[in-house]
């Protein structure tokens, strides 16, 4: 999935929102959305799952990782032996081809794992994106000129593919999960840093800004009390698109052979072992499947409810495209 | 020979690293036998055969290829002095002649090999088939350039050790004779009776020196055989062949060559090779597969579906797949912890993760099941189905484990259901009944392969697998448990580092003996005696399931190589 | 400096100077990355003698700076080598050679390109018909039902990884219905009509991937533009809804769209290597990912050095766009 749509002006950035009475209003605005409001439910429904996937597979009595020879059919592949995919009293969503390992367990656990690297992974990404847009914008300009430039490199690289050369560098004792994360951070902060970058450029012009620097304010105590609020509005919404994002690339990594390891089961290494399954059991298939398509869903329209919670009015002032196209009105600006 | 890609995903059995450019085969003896898909059955001449591949035909040069037994798609392009029986189950693990008259005269202390050229043979262009240009085309294989072939030639003939090929050295190789156009004399530093075996090889086909263009030879290689190539993208991307007109059925008794075309594509998921085979539409319905297995989840389609199940060869080729240990990585140095690790090991649970019963036989035995590796039965540590942690749990008290044990199991990240995760997860399971948590280190594929074939940074545990040069217990045993072939300061494939002077012993008086009956039965006796030091779990031998497309006709399937021969597949 | 040329000039010195940190960057990580380089090109069972040929044979002995400088003068002055037999010269802008097959780099893109821009060229539009199709209607049907379904259908697509949609796809539409053959790359120049047939799925799963993110680009420009005010005035003045949608609100849409679309289209040329993998289309990803693998050096760099120039080339030219779009955007 692409990770520019507020780059180009898909999410609308509002410079206006004042600091201190946002928070309230936000929840407010948030809380008359009945959609978005179902969709955090949804959201947060998923996270209880995977906080509470050891004790719900307790319930179940399984584990995620114990073989079940005997409830699969050898002859056949290792196709679940009974009716829709050896779905039982034992085995609530039936147990995995080849193994016997049971699907619940390994759904709420992968479950753990997916959310986890993806939430992660949107951190580092927003940590490093905010941390180079601002000092691209408050930098003086050959700061500016490394840093962009550095971002464009970054963009311009295959850095999916590459990354299975970085995962091979770093020694196999390291925490995967950890690791996945990061990889996965790393390659997606580009249009983060992109958009910080144009936002504050566009903020330092403004009256507030320019008043608090000329009575003298340092350079940090401007970026924390007057550009992070309005940076803020954008970030978290980009960020909510983020994680499903990062979801699939986190499939995406394991289908190229870089994923999780097992026996740690996560969403997209399953939806990998199984589409192979689509026919001889279709269900090994759907359930992570359905699984990631809730998540997201559940979590773009949060997004959206977000979005607009922080900026009901689509902020029409600044409807701009790219961060470029906001950096050259600064910078007439600055001429004038 | 190069590493087969990742994109290469879910290639069950198929990307046999150590053998085959395209030596796999494939159909059992039980479902062989020539049967067309309805009506006619008897197999005609003419028409397209397509050949769908995940990995492409690489290096599609004679010097470069490592095939056993000359290989599936290189077979039909390069005749070689010896090649492979092409018949059914155990009768395809002989070695018959093809250029030459006969399999090869021995000294009679099988150290020196003669062999005489058939009359009227030719390349594609007419010009005469020598003596001298089966020496270059062996010559060549040495220069670094074209590296990639086995290593046996250069441990075997005398003088080769530092030899550096024709382009360096003009001299050439003082250990092959060519005393007229139609001789050509072997000189080996040491008796080896399984020399026929070798010279089934690709790099025993004749090069003509007038048309080497060295590292571009593979764009255009001279043919010997019924094909010749008249499109090669990409390094073997992509391959089209068509009849050689100067090749004769007369000197060839091996090949039958039905359809006019073959046309080799690559670069396919394995899966979606499979549903174009089982689809059979178009160009499809005379298609089949060289390098892809079925995989499990197919099997499970297939097995519902009388046509489909029709069209499936079965077949074996002599490969092992086995958990290694490196005795000097404590505790493995204990005989007792290994054997508690024979004892405890599930092959069920292996079998089913490495696609189930009909892809993987059980193995207690590190030779594969066929009768031409001299293969005698024996379960020396009995595991039972689902294993014996008990008995695993009484030897590791014995050896000071009283409350178990932790180590860690390395494996490759490769998708390969060999030394793969899924495999490794299996074993890991299994252990854990016999109180032996195993942690599991998976590698990257190049950082696995370096570090189990480097004695330096071999690990105490690891998945590995063996695959056959040619279908005997020689080159399966020789390189894996001869201490005088521990490599220190290059690729080593003698995991348990044994250099036992009497497996030594044994090993050069059986190599000594040209009746291969004889030395297949001291070849079972050995590998029994190796087993006692448990130095290797046999976990499983792969069975190769392959589908063919709704045209293909004659269907043969050697126990030499397991998958069918496409140089008998006819598809009119 | 200023105008267009001023623009292309600034620009090209950019595209070359990020393209040369990249080939650093590539040249850097792959110096670290396991797996005897030698030992993988010249076969699992060659000799150490063999290894050490080989190694010197394609300079892997060479620290990494000298390594580099080869890598350099072969941009500028080609480079001469030999197949054993003759000596073959590789002419500039040489990428040097494969290690695994001893092609010319450069000639393996020539080869590679067409598959991957084929791809990328019918799935963008396919891509623009269906994001922008679902996201104009869903705008118009804003909060209503019908527009919560189209987003779930548009975000089906995204939430599902290309290797199942594709899969799914091939088995039902090729192996079942038998509406389309299994995809098998044909030359454009061999026969256009095959070629389209046979990249057609394809073209649809990669478009099914990409469009919601469209979708949702050109709804929420849309929307933006709708709550503006002069598109009210327009209202007031009995403005048919329709025109209002069709004509104001949806070229609001339009730079942001090119903005994504030219995003896509960059990193798609490499970043499709799920979809050839699975449709086994002979592309750059493919070739980059085979490379990556075996760690052919001169192959991953000149791979990725393509990618780059795409992906620099498909944001310049979005940013002229936007200034043909507005005359207010400067050029920089």
């Amino acid at each position: 999935m692409s990770e520019v749509l507020l780059a180009t002006g898909a999410i609308g950035t509002d410079t206006s929102v004042p600091a201190a009475s946002g928070v309230r209003q936000f929840w407010r605005r948030l809380r008359t959305q009945r959609a978005a409001l179902v969709a955090a439910g949804v959201v947060a429904l998923l996270v209880l799952v995977a906080l509470a996937a050891p004790l719900l597979t307790a319930l179940e009595g399984q584990d995620p990782t114990t073989y079940h020879p005997s409830l699969v059919d050898s002859a056949r592949g290792g196709v679940p032996i009974g009716p829709l995919g050896g779905i039982s009293g034992d085995h609530w969503l039936g147990v995995e081809p080849q193994t016997g390992r049971d699907l619940f367990a390994r759904l709420t656990y992968g479950a753990r794992v997916s959310l986890g690297v993806a939430l992660a992974a949107t951190v580092v990404q927003v940590a490093i994106g905010i941390t180079l847009g601002v000092a691209a914008a408050l930098g003086k300009r050959w700061v500016d000129q490394l840093l962009s430039r550095f971002t464009d490199i970054i963009v311009a690289m295959p850095l999916m593919i590459m990354s299975l050369a970085l995962l091979a560098i770093v020694p196999s004792s390291f925490p995967r999960p950890v690791l996945v994360a990061l990889v996965i951070g790393l390659i997606g902060w580009g249009n983060i840093a992109r958009i910080v970058r144009a936002q504050t450029l566009t903020l330092k012009e403004l009256d507030h800004v320019s008043a608090a620097r000329l009575s003298g304010w340092g350079t940090w105590s401007i970026a924390r009390r007057e550009l992070l609020p309005g940076i803020a509005a954008p970030v978290i919404t980009y960020a909510a698109l983020l994680v499903p994002s990062n979801i699939t690339v986190e499939a995406a990594l394991s289908f190229l052979g870089v994923g999780v390891k097992p026996p740690t089961p996560s969403w997209g290494q399953m939806l990998t072992a199984a589409d192979v399954w689509y026919q001889a059991a279709p269900q090994y298939l759907l359930l992570p499947a359905g699984a990631l398509f809730v998540t997201v869903f559940a979590l773009t329209v949060l997004g959206d409810g977000v979005r607009t919670a922080l900026d009901p009015r689509a902020a029409s002032r600044l409807r701009v495209g790219t961060g470029r196209r906001r950096e050259s009105k600064a910078a007439e600006g600055g001429r004038a | 020979m190069r590493q087969p890609s990742v994109t290469a995903r879910r290639v069950a059995a198929a990307s046999v690293s150590l053998v085959l450019a395209a030596g796999a085969a494939a159909c059992g003896p039980e479902d062989n036998d020539a049967k067309g898909v309805g009506g006619d059955s008897t197999p005609h001449k003419g028409g397209t055969l397509t050949v769908l591949n995940a990995g492409p035909q690489q290096d599609f040069d004679p010097a470069r290829l490592y095939t056993s037994g000359g290989g599936n798609v290189p077979s039909l392009v390069f005749r070689t002095l010896t090649t492979r029986n092409r018949e059914n189950g155990a009768a395809g693990t002989q070695v018959v002649p093809d250029l030459a008259t006969d399999t090869g005269r021995p000294s009679k202390d099988a150290t020196v090999w003669t062999y005489t050229l058939k009359k009227g043979l030719t390349y594609e262009d007419g010009t005469p088939i020598t003596s001298a240009d089966i020496k270059y085309g062996i010559e060549r294989s040495f220069a670094p350039e074209l590296s990639g072939g086995a290593p046996y030639l250069r441990d075997w003939l005398v003088g080769a050790a530092g030899y550096q090929g024709p382009y360096k050295d003009k001299k050439g190789l003082d250990a092959i004779e060519t005393p007229d156009d139609r001789t050509i004399v072997f000189h080996l530093n040491k008796p080896e009776g399984e020399f026929p075996y070798l010279a089934t090889q690709t790099q025993f086909t004749p090069v003509p020196k007038s048309k080497d263009t060295g590292t571009r030879y593979e764009e255009h290689p001279v043919s010997s055989g019924p094909y010749r190539v008249v499109r090669n993208e990409n390094d073997g991307e992509r391959l089209v062949l068509e009849r050689n007109t100067h090749w004769s059925a007369a000197t060839d008794a091996e090949r039958k060559a039905y359809p006019d075309r073959i046309d080799v594509r690559s670069g396919l998921d394995s899966s979606v090779i499979n549903q174009r085979l089982s689809a059979s539409q178009g160009a499809d319905a005379a298609a089949v597969t060289t390098d892809t297995n079925l995989g499990p989840a197919e099997l499970a389609k297939v097995s519902g579906d009388q046509d489909l199940a029709s069209r499936v060869g079965t077949g074996h080729f002599g490969y092992t797949n086995y958990l290694a240990f490196n005795p000097a990585v404590k505790p493995f140095n204990d005989v007792k912890v290994r054997q508690a690790i024979s004892y405890a090991i599930d092959r069920s649970s292996v079998v089913n993760a490495a696609g189930g019963s009909a892809l993987a036989e059980p193995a207690t035995t590190f030779l594969p099941h066929q009768k031409s590796f001299g293969y005698t039965p024996y379960d020396l540590f009995p595991a039972g189905k689902a294993g014996d942690p008990a008995k695993a749990r009484q030897l590791l008290k014995e050896a000071g484990h009283p409350n178990g044990l932790t180590v860690t199991l390395t494996h490759s990240n490769a998708k390969d259901f060999e030394t793969s995760p899924e495999i490794a997860t299996a074993v890991q399971d299994a252990l854990k009944k016999a109180g032996i948590t195993v942690k599991l280190q998976g590698l990257e594929e190049n950082d696995y392969s370096d570090k189990i074939h480097d004695v330096k940074t071999e690990p105490g545990f690891f998945l590995a697998h063996w695959g056959a040069d040619w279908p005997s217990g020689g080159p399966f045993l020789a390189p894996i448990f001869d201490g005088r072939q521990i490599v220190k300061d290059g690729a080593n494939f003698n995991t348990g580092q044994l250099n036992d002077k009497s497996v030594n012993a044994e090993i050069d008086a059986i190599n000594k003996l040209t009746d291969l009956d004889q030395a297949a039965k001291r070849w079972g006796a050995l590998d029994k005696k190796i087993g006692e030091k448990a130095l290797t779990v046999p976990l499983f031998h792969p069975v190769y399931k392959r589908l063919y497309g709704e045209d293909v006709k004659n269907i043969v399937i050697s126990d030499w190589t397991g998958v069918l021969d496409i140089s008998q597949v006819a598809v009119k | 400096m200023n105008g267009f040329t001023g623009f292309v000039l600034r620009r090209t010195v950019g595209t070359a100077v990020t393209l040369l940190a990249i080939s650093v960057i590539v040249y850097v990580v792959f110096y670290a990355t396991p797996g005897n380089v030698a030992q993988i090109t010249c076969g699992p069972r060659c000799s150490p003698e063999q290894v050490h040929q080989v190694a010197r044979q394609l300079n892997l002995d060479d620290p990494l700076f000298l390594r580099y400088w080869h890598f350099l003068q072969g941009l500028v002055a080609g480079q001469d080598y030999s197949t054993g037999t003759s000596v073959q010269h590789c002419s500039a802008p040489c990428l040097g050679l494969s290690y695994q097959s001893d092609q010319q780099v450069t000639q393996l893109i020539w080869a590679k390109l067409p598959v991957s821009l084929s791809l990328v060229a019918g799935a963008m539009v396919l891509w623009l018909l269906l994001g922008v199709g679902t996201g104009v209607l869903s705008a118009w049907r804003r909060g209503r039902f019908s527009e919560r379904v189209l987003t779930g259908v548009t975000l089906a697509g995204t939430a599902t990884p290309v290797f199942v949609i594709g899969l799914v796809l091939m088995i039902v539409v090729c192996g079942e219905l038998r509406l389309l053959p299994f995809p098998q790359y044909v030359a454009l120049t061999d026969d256009p009509e095959q070629w389209a047939w046979n990249l057609l799925l394809p073209w649809l799963s990669l478009a099914l991937i990409e469009a919601a993110a469209f979708a949702r680009l050109t709804r929420a420009s849309m929307l933006e533009t709708l709550a503006e005010d002069h598109i009210r005035t327009f209202r007031a003045y009995g403005v048919g809804e329709r025109s209002i949608v069709g004509r104001h609100a949806l070229r609001g849409a339009f730079a942001p769209v090119i903005a994504l679309n030219a995003n896509n289209v960059g990193s798609a040329i490499g970043g499709a290597v799920l979809t050839e993998t699975l449709f086994g289309l002979p592309g750059i990803g493919q070739e980059l990912v085979h490379a990556v693998n075996v760690v052919d050096l001169p192959v991953v760099v000149g791979m990725v050095l393509v990618i780059g120039f795409f992906v620099v080339l498909a944001n310049a030219v979005a940013d002229v766009l936007y200034a043909v779009a507005d005359r207010r955007v400067v050029l920089t």
